[in-house]
């Protein structure tokens, strides 16, 4: 009897229509999958290995796939990155982790420096296929560097795609669709949202993966929201809906590139928009959200576009957790300001 | 939750059976990995089991001097099945609360 | 030069290992209570971390932790109820004074700190204008681990102090696991220790589990950073008995036969068995040792059930010396919808 009681969560053979995962869940079938269609896909990371990931996410598949393919590293994120770069332009596909958020920032200046340009500097013939999954955002009273809103630093980054799900069905389908990308893209995985539950099919078209999508269709104003947020932003909707206002929530998904169709289409419609995200105010992507609105809805507009962001400041220890993220009483305010402007 | 089941582990040199002499945990107790949870005593000698999980126990099987097999149940345990990430704990997934109205004239919409 | 370890200090190394101990055997089953939500245990670690730690004078020189550091922090005078606030996550880095304690705040990034410990040091030796003072310079040390050491900052951190011949000491605790990767598959070579030949640093390693030869090995590389012969490195060999954090389960990852295998004897019975064996004091002293190291645990334990959240506020501000005019908006806007709502 081996005293090693614990063992590695199953990885599905077979892929069912739909079944019932957790994020976590999705988000092991679809590397699975990955690593079972690519024969150069690699994944690699701290404790991706024989433990399956500090979240479980890459449980069973060293046992599955093998421990050439599903690989631990030495405990240094900018060697993660940067040998991720060199494993790429010798033709493989890695899909690295960093442990959480707060260790992207010692891998920067590859992911910034070399991950992002080397497609440039080639003059194309050097792809970055690399798929860099990083737990993110806040919400589990976590210690400190392990629950950063990183998005907009990486979208300003030229050379970068990045993208972050929302749910189990998102999570699976936009891993599946980045790691075939033939370009760099950081995957923000939403660790508060790790545990929930979806029923999640397994889907090939390019419109279930690229673009934005309705969370909650709506008449009266638009929240647009990504990762952990939307499902507080369709809660915020449902709450709403008691008051007679009627929200649509957009998930943005993908934020780099931005879908600006998306937008246009859904302000154009409710004339009113609220952007509400996790990482501080200044210059965060909620800005990038407004302006494009502003580029494309002017004239339609009945009040400016409101923003509901964390502060600037350090994400804060646990216990003041929920006073920095957007909670709904504060994305309620954001929405009563665009209600009842007045212009002029 | 998920339940763990921990069978009377292969104690060696052929032995194939212990008895129970006396329980240093409790039913509901929380046990750490490697705390003490039981003394057996072999056709060899007496001697300490270690636990292999920690969690909270849920059942003992066997009273003092009672003969287990290696391989029968000797205790179950039971973990949480969302556990957390190394660090960090799981949002408690509960009704959302407001304080604040909205109210709006949406005759001109 | 270096005082040689007398009886007294074995029983100073035992009164506070045992206090250790027993601080670190509670604050995890204060996680499991639900009293603080997570904690990163140094079990195995004590004789390492508080004879590393007894070996500085914190009046002068300045430490530099990890997130495991709870023996070197009491050792330090750290109040245990300020270190363990990070645990109860009520702020990020603790809430004790480091500027006061010459202890810098927990933070979480593996190797973050280390290079801080080489610019403080750098920073003695420019106070003293390249003058070695009468009483040596003041040191910094450096904590880090196996898995720390894979970082390129420390290969920095090291190249920097011995360029600059900074009075720094970088010890280095290797227990065997970082998560859930042993040394083997961390450390090329084998040995932090034996980087210190590429640099020109002369290192030690050490048994981290042998209180009284950490303290000497320590005790030598301050001597010899305060004299002003530049930084040294000790690698005390230890072992992580525990999880890595309380979710952690190594069952993933490691048997309990490995772990006693590796473990080796309690650096804690070790030398209990030492010092009676040289009778530098007698079992009943121990015993009351043990006793007053129980009883803290206990009071620290209705310290930390008693202290309270910081006010939302200090989000705000303590992150300037001098805020900016957008940050004092955005904290009256929190302000007034924290109190309307």
């Amino acid at each position: 009897m081996p005293e090693t009681m614990t063992a590695p969560e199953p990885v599905m053979d077979t892929q069912p229509k739909a079944q019932e995962l957790s994020l976590q869940g999705a988000l092991n079938l679809a590397l699975d999958e990955i690593l079972a269609e690519d024969p150069k896909a690699l994944v690699l990371g701290e404790d991706v290995g024989t433990l399956g990931g500090v979240f479980r996410v890459t449980s069973g598949l060293a046992a599955k796939h093998g421990a050439e393919r599903v690989f631990d590293t030495p405990l240094a994120e900018s060697g993660i990155l940067g040998m991720s770069i060199g494993l790429a332009m010798a033709g493989f596909h890695p899909i690295p982790e960093v442990q959480f958020d707060g260790f992207a920032y010692p891998a920067v200046n590859q992911i910034v420096c070399q991950l992002g340009r080397m497609n440039y500097r080639s003059r194309g013939t050097l792809p970055m296929p690399v798929t860099l999954r990083v737990p993110s955002f806040g919400g589990i009273r976590a210690p400190e560097h392990h629950g950063e809103s990183l998005e907009a630093l990486f979208a300003h980054v030229p050379g970068l795609k990045v993208v972050s799900p929302s749910d189990p069905q998102q999570g699976y389908s936009l891993l599946k669709a980045a790691a075939r990308m033939p370009d760099p893209v950081i995957f923000m995985e939403p660790k508060s949202r790790y545990w929930q539950k979806g029923l999640v099919t397994s889907t090939e078209s390019p419109a279930d993966v690229s673009g934005a999508r309705i969370a909650r269709p709506g008449k009266h104003l638009t929240l647009v929201a990504w990762g952990a947020m939307v499902s507080r932003c369709i809660q915020v909707a449902e709450l709403a809906a008691e008051d007679g206002i009627d929200i649509e929530v957009l998930d943005l998904r993908w934020l780099k590139p931005i879908d600006a169709e998306a937008l246009a289409t859904s302000v154009g419609k409710t004339r009113r928009a609220v952007v509400v995200h996790e990482a501080p105010r200044t210059s965060g992507l909620g800005a990038e959200v407004a302006q494009i609105i502003i580029e494309r809805c002017f004239g339609t507009l009945k009040a400016p576009v409101e923003r509901v962001t964390g502060f600037d400041v350090p994400y804060p220890s646990g216990d003041l957790e929920d006073e920095y993220i957007p909670n709904i009483d504060r994305i309620l305010f954001g929405i009563q300001r665009v209600l009842e402007y007045k212009r002029g | 939750m998920a339940e763990i089941p921990f069978p009377l582990p292969d104690l060696g040199e052929g032995l194939i059976e212990a008895t129970v002499l006396e329980w240093l945990v409790g039913e509901g107790d929380q046990v750490e990995r490697n705390q003490p949870l039981v003394e057996v005593e072999t056709t060899k000698s007496a001697l300490e089991l270690p636990s292999p999980q920690s969690g909270k126990v849920l059942k003992l099987h066997g009273a003092p001097g009672d003969v287990i097999k290696v391989g029968e149940p000797l205790i179950v345990f039971e973990v949480p099945d969302d556990t957390a990430g190394i660090v960090g704990t799981v949002p408690s997934e509960e009704a959302p609360k407001r304080r604040v109205r909205l109210s709006a004239n949406l005759d001109d919409d | 030069m270096v005082d040689p370890v007398a009886p007294s200090d074995l029983v100073e190394l035992y009164r506070l290992m045992t206090a250790v101990r027993q601080l670190d055997l509670a604050a995890i089953s204060w996680q499991r209570q639900g009293l603080v939500p997570a904690y990163a245990p140094e079990l195995g670690q004590e004789a390492a971390q508080v004879g590393s730690a007894l070996a500085v004078d914190v009046c002068r020189d300045f430490v530099f932790p990890t997130y495991r550091e709870l023996g070197v922090a009491r050792a330090c005078g750290v109040d245990m109820v300020e270190y363990m606030s990070t645990h109860k996550a009520i702020w990020h880095g603790g809430l004790w004074n480091p500027a006061e304690t010459h202890v810098a705040p927990i933070q979480a990034v593996v190797a973050g700190s280390v290079l801080h410990a080489v610019g403080w040091a750098h920073g003695q030796t420019l106070d003293a204008h390249g003058e070695v003072p009468e009483a040596g310079y003041n040191v910094a040390i450096t904590y880090l681990g196996d898995g720390a050491s894979s970082q390129g900052d420390v290969h920095e951190a090291m190249n920097f102090a011995a360029i600059f011949k900074a009075p720094v000491v970088f010890f280095v605790q290797n227990n065997g696991w970082a998560i859930s990767v042993p040394t083997e598959k961390q450390v090329a070579g084998g040995s932090v220790a034996a980087r210190g030949a590429g640099y020109g640093i002369p290192a030690i390693q050490v048994d981290g589990n042998e209180a009284a030869a950490v303290l000497e090995a320590t005790r030598r590389a301050v001597a010899h950073a305060r004299a002003g012969h530049g930084p040294a490195i000790v690698e005390a060999m230890t072992y992580r008995r525990g999880p890595h954090a309380t979710s952690d389960d190594p069952g993933r990852y490691r048997t309990l036969d490995e772990e006693r295998a590796d473990g080796g004897t309690d650096p804690l019975v070790r030398l209990r068995e030492r010092i009676l064996a040289e009778a530098a004091a007698d079992a009943a002293a121990l015993d009351a040792a043990d006793a007053s190291g129980k009883a803290e645990a206990e009071a620290v334990r209705e310290g930390i059930m008693a202290l309270g959240s910081r006010p939302g506020a200090e989000m705000f501000d303590l992150v300037f010396q001098e805020p900016t005019d957008e940050l004092l908006r955005q904290k009256a806007n929190w302000q007034e919808e924290t109190d309307h709502a």
